[in-house]
């Protein structure tokens, strides 16, 4: 799932896929709050999962974490 | 007269929304404007449960008709203004500056229409999926806290993504602007601006002076910095703050403060200096202060009369 995750930010924001981490927040990754919602709402899309989402989600591990959970 | 799926969901006779606006929208605002056939809504703001509670028993004196609750959700107080008006069962709750995942489940089970503000068409999808009834697609023309996108490009767009009635916001203020937004393919508006010189709008003199003589380019956004945009009126305040914003010797918390209790100096006190007279860019169009009842007559009427002659330019 984090490669999964890591390879959809990448696109999405023209990131070099080395320089995200689980513990990268998505401030530091210049990802606002409606950018994460975007991103989301497109790994739903690719991944079939749902997540429920909220204002708290400030990593990339807490992301692949909600989809985990999710898909369980 | 035009009559749309929002008017169904929601009971109104007229598909016009006013916007919840923090120290306007109060009970006398928004029980004229259900009176007059629209949805009125109360602004909860940062106010706790007592207040919001007063001023929807407030409503219910004015009117028997539908009326609204609007939740600002980074408000402190959103837990306790979120559960009064879960308590009261109002018939409508629209919610801004968040996602309302929270609490959305059990307002819906209770009947009420929960119809989120959106700024994009990813938070559109989630809210549709969380269970709300519509949207509030608003564009960055507005006054108060504002999204990136514009009325022009967003509503289409969200129009698209969602199979939930959308409504317009931002930049309507006229029945122009009515039409041009059901034409893109909303099926109803909210405006703010425009109500603010109601007669039953409770605000300071200066407030409605100052939007009566609002030319187009009146406004500014300022506050990006601190990730949140307002849009009001340029004034010494205004001006002051776009300058402390660009200051990299001004912290982000001495410009929140800087900027904490503007709108309540400008809406209360009138404060020419200190106030923040939030508004939107359609407010160079707004020039006579009527009753709310007068105003959604001729926004509807105008829509109506254009959208019939529309078919002019098809041939």
């Amino acid at each position: 799932m984090f490669e999964t995750v890591v390879k959809v930010l990448a696109d999405y924001k023209d990131l070099s896929p080395d320089d995200i981490t689980a513990q990268s927040t998505f401030e530091q990754l210049g990802v606002d709050s409606l950018d994460t919602v975007e991103l989301v709402m497109t790994l739903e899309d690719e991944t079939g999962i749902k997540v429920e989402m909220n204002e708290k989600l400030k990593t990339v591990g807490e992301l692949v974490k909600l989809l985990e959970e999710g898909r369980a | 007269m035009i009559h749309t799926a929002i008017c169904e969901l929601l009971g109104i006779r007229y598909p016009v929304l006013q916007g919840g606006m923090a120290w306007v929208s109060d009970a006398s605002l928004a029980g004229a404007v259900s009176n007059a056939g629209g949805l009125g809504i109360i602004a909860a703001m940062n106010a706790d449960g007592d207040y919001l509670r007063e001023q929807i028993r407030q409503t219910r004196a004015l009117t028997d008709k539908p009326f609204g609750v609007n939740i600002m959700l980074m408000s402190p107080y959103a837990p306790d203004v979120a559960q009064v008006a879960l308590d009261e069962k109002v018939p409508v709750i629209t919610t801004g500056a968040g996602l309302p995942s929270q609490y959305i489940r059990a307002w819906v089970q209770a009947g009420i229409r929960v119809l989120p503000v959106v700024p994009s068409v990813a938070i559109a999808r989630m809210v549709q999926r969380m269970g709300a009834h519509a949207v509030i697609a608003e564009g960055g023309e507005s006054g108060g806290h504002i999204g990136e996108l514009n009325t022009m490009a967003l509503v289409p767009q969200v129009v698209d993504a969602v199979d939930i009635p959308v409504i317009a916001a931002g930049g309507i203020g006229d029945g122009r602007g009515m039409a041009a937004a059901l034409m893109l393919g909303a099926c109803g508006v909210q405006m703010g601006t425009r109500f603010l010189v109601a007669h039953e709008c409770a605000i300071h003199e200066t407030y409605k002076e100052k939007i009566i003589k609002a030319k187009d380019i009146d406004t500014l956004a300022t506050g990006r910095r601190l990730g949140h945009p307002v849009r009001a009126l340029k004034n010494p305040f205004t001006r002051a703050f776009y300058a402390k914003e660009y200051d990299a010797g001004v912290s982000d918390q001495e410009l929140e403060a800087y900027g904490a209790g503007a709108l309540r100096l400008a809406a209360r006190e009138g404060d020419a200096q200190k106030g923040c007279f939030m508004a939107g860019q359609i407010a160079g169009l707004v020039q006579r202060r009527q009753s709310a009842a007068e105003i959604i007559n001729e926004v509807t009427g105008q829509a109506e009369t254009l959208l019939r002659g529309a078919c002019q330019w098809v041939k």
